[in-house]
């Protein structure tokens, strides 16, 4: 997002919205309510397009005693307005602000430097926020502080210095499990997770996994995330099925809005080829959507193979796409999937003959010898994916008569499958739930509620999750 | 350092003769060692490789240079990424030796323990990143294999997904690769032929440790596959050298050998097991529905009654007025 607009706008209009972002942070803290400073937050999608140095620069003046400007350092990245500064703050002289808003207006640089490509002066002045909030120590700072540390981690990431800023991230979660402050904690977690997978290093991700729990209050593009990285730890470590259920809680979980299409497109890949390599095939409606049908062009091509079990194409589409598989980091998972496509061709040829040569499977399945093809099938009838006998004196396999699927427990079990989806679904929704005040009577009250939540619907649908195109490639 | 030198000296000697105390290693190899310094503790390493490289090297020997040598190790800076270039790259070429060395005298719990040492070196931030060994590839790819043989298939997965993708190729890496594949799509085959194209002396111990693992694999696919099979045949088929081996390995399987061929009986006891019903999982998911029912039951009431309390709360007609007001006209 290139947010450096070129807009005359007069600077005081985005003042004065961050002047009401202001009045809420201050409300939060007064009122021990963390839903104005989450409000004042998702406030800064609509601020952040029209943010620049000469706004940034205008607003700490005047909204920011001056030993806070200068404590934060903000003069570095900010241009002196030829603007009338006394003007705009003669009305409004502040002499001392509470640390959240001088922690917001961090944020608010941060946001400013991410979007200007300032990467340098965005590492030393995160490291730097984060330096003055673990010293702060506030739990009005809980919101704040997990915007910070993601741009912290993000900073670091585009400086290619991910290694270095583990163990600020370790101590900081360790810190926020004890304070039980769920958001940094769901964030930290997060960006842990993204640094080891960055790296490769699937066993010390699976064992944060294993030490920590997700806090379950965390914002649901949170989950989403947590969701996918289990997956992905899961889906390394062969345990399909379970990968394949939290990537579909990640897809539904993430919101669906044009904003993190990326996101959607990583974890529509990688559930792809997880239920593949569960022996599923992926619906094709999945890929006809818009904003997944470009993305997805070389796994449908690799579904096809799968489905038809056609290794000759499979082999095809590997070679032609090594490149994009490597970059969505699904090579190695789709290396895998080569004895899936073995399997679907065997199951096919049990299907159409009664009885065949074990030379016209091998010649069938492109294998490299008739020995290859006997022990092929041999496990294929071992794992159950044909009924057959094998004959080795004469080199024929003998498909066994089809039973009846429902004389077997195969059907109960898809049947237990469906329902309990259904009823975590259920069970889910339910705790998504909200309730309205029950307590206030009077009408005017009531009226103000109504219009709260007006806002907040209408902030909602535009700024939610304003931050995830800032991640990068998944 | 300099303020108390008898004392110091003491003190190390005290230290390092403790190995030699244990090992009873001759006294002309510890004679270096009376200060660990990093120079004493490349003059051992040298030593200890002349031994190593020899035609028939003594691995016992070895072994107890080895020990001297990593107890030497941890008085440097032994695992720390901070430590000079000089003395990272002399660390890492010992335990790459003591891996090798594990390998020889097929040690196996000592070369994951070599390996996973190594690992913090391959991968090491270190401020200026060190030259790429040589045997960096070799040995993992080895631990790739090892982790094969020990059947722990996801781990083999996880080390994996940390190799560099561009040496996916290499020769070292793609053996074991291609092992695998073999191993999961059932060409025993194939496994059996890349005994004779492994790209180090150091591959065969592993694989003949894998060859025991397919023969099971290869029997419990042969079991549910044939109903028949001639012993001379499954002698080919289970990569046997001779008869005696197959009827033996029938017996520990408990396979019924009739005349000249095996007969497998198993089949039929397997059928029979799946007509069962299975009650205790049948009796169990019923009884979550119900609790699952009960509670959406609870949730709906639950329901109501916020309806009704917001029905008083705003003072609007209460059904109960409601159904008055309507008995009344």
């Amino acid at each position: 997002m290139s947010a450096t607009t070129t807009s005359n706008e007069d600077p005081k209009f985005v003042i004065a919205e961050m002047r009401q972002h202001i009045l809420l942070l201050e409300k939060s803290v007064n009122s021990n309510e963390s839903r104005f400073a989450t409000r004042a937050i998702r406030g800064t999608a609509s601020i952040r397009k029209r943010l620049n140095g000469k706004v940034l620069g205008a607003a700490a003046a005047a909204l920011l005693p001056k030993d806070a400007v200068a404590r934060l350092g903000l003069a570095r990245f900010t241009q002196s307005s030829d603007m009338d500064v006394d003007a705009v703050a003669a009305d409004a002289k502040v002499s001392s602000v509470v640390p959240e808003i001088e922690v917001y207006f961090g944020f608010l640089t941060l946001l400013f430097l991410h979007d200007s490509a300032a990467n340098a002066h965005g590492l030393t002045f995160s490291s730097e926020l984060v330096e003055y909030i673990q010293k702060l120590n506030r739990r009005s700072l809980d919101q704040l502080s997990a915007k910070i540390y993601f741009y912290y981690e993000r900073f670091s990431e585009i400086a290619n210095r991910l290694a270095e800023v583990r163990p600020t991230l370790l101590a900081a979660l360790r810190t926020a499990t004890l304070r039980h402050d769920d958001e940094t904690q769901a964030v930290l977690l997060n960006l842990l997770l993204r640094n080891y997978i960055h790296f490769n290093l699937y066993d010390q991700a699976d064992k944060l996994v294993a030490k920590t729990t997700f806090p379950e209050t965390a914002g649901n593009s949170q989950s989403a995330r947590y969701f996918y990285y289990l997956g992905r730890i899961k889906a390394i470590q062969l345990d399909y099925t379970a990968s394949h259920s939290d990537l579909v809680q990640a897809i539904r979980k993430a919101p669906k809005n044009p904003k993190s299409a990326g996101f959607q497109q990583a974890v529509h890949k990688l559930a792809i080829i997880v239920q593949l390599l569960t022996g599923e095939i992926p619906e094709r409606s999945l890929f006809r959507e818009p904003f997944l049908l470009k993305a997805l062009v070389p796994y449908l091509s690799i579904t096809q193979a799968v489905r038809i079990g056609d290794l000759a194409k499979f082999q095809d589409t590997l070679a032609k796409h090594t490149a994009t598989f490597r970059a969505d980091k699904t090579y190695t998972l789709i290396l895998r999937l080569r004895h899936n496509v073995i399997k679907t061709g065997i199951r096919m040829i049990s299907l159409a003959y009664s009885k065949i040569s074990l030379r016209d499977i091998c010649l069938k399945l492109q294998l490299d010898s008739e020995e290859d093809a006997e022990y092929i099938v041999a496990k294929a009838i071992r794992d159950g994916v044909i009924d057959a006998v094998l004959d080795h004196e004469n080199g024929f396999m003998k498909s066994k008569e089809n039973v009846d699927i429902y004389s077997t427990n195969e059907p109960q079990n898809a049947f237990h499958q469906r329902i309990s989806f259904c009823l975590n679904l259920h069970n889910e929704s339910v705790k998504a739930l909200r309730f309205p005040y029950a307590q206030r009577k009077e009408q005017s009250t009531m009226d103000a509620l109504r219009e709260e939540e007006r806002l907040i619907a209408g902030e909602l649908a535009e700024g939610d999750l304003a931050d995830d195109d800032d991640m990068g490639d998944f | 350092m300099t303020r108390c030198p008898t004392h110091h000296h003491k003190h190390h000697q005290h230290l390092l003769l403790l190995p030699t105390l244990l090992s009873r290693s001759p006294p002309t190899f510890t004679a270096i060692l009376t200060k660990p310094s990093l120079s004493s503790a490349v003059a051992l390493f040298e030593t200890l490789k002349k031994d190593f490289s020899a035609a028939t090297p003594d691995l016992k020997k070895c072994g107890q240079h080895l020990s001297t040598l990593k107890l030497h190790l941890t008085q440097l800076s032994f695992l720390q990424p901070t430590a000079s270039q000089k003395e990272l790259l002399l660390t890492r070429e010992i335990l790459e030796l003591g891996a090798q060395h594990a390998i020889k005298s097929h040690d196996i719990p000592a070369f994951e323990r070599y390996i996973s040492q190594l690992k913090t070196y391959y991968t090491a931030s270190t401020a200026t990143p060190l030259p790429a060994s040589q045997r960096q590839y070799p040995l993992l790819g080895l631990n790739l294999l090892r982790l094969l043989a020990q059947n722990r298939i996801a781990e083999f997965h996880t080390e994996l997904e940390q190799i560099d993708p561009d040496q996916l190729g290499n020769l070292y890496i793609k053996h074991p690769i291609s092992v695998e594949q073999s191993l999961m799509e059932g060409s025993y085959n194939r496994v059996w032929n890349s005994k004779s194209n492994v790209p180090g002396e150091e591959y065969l111990f592993f694989i003949d440790i894998l060859m025991g693992t397919i023969r099971n694999e290869i029997g419990s696919c042969a079991e549910k596959a044939y109903e028949r099979l001639p012993i001379s045949d499954a002698q080919t088929l289970l990569y046997f050298k001779s008869a005696k081996e197959v009827t033996d390995f029938a017996a520990q399987r408990g396979w019924t050998v009739s005349g000249s061929s095996i007969v497998f009986v198993t089949q039929q006891a397997t059928d029979a097991g799946k007509l069962e019903i299975p009650a205790p999982k049948v009796i169990r998911d019923a009884l979550s529905y119900a609790r699952e029912l009960e509670r959406i039951g609870e949730f709906i009431r639950f329901r109501c009654i916020v309806k009704l309390t917001l029905w008083f709360q705003f003072n609007l007609p209460s059904p109960i007025t409601l159904f008055s007001r309507e008995r009344n006209t």
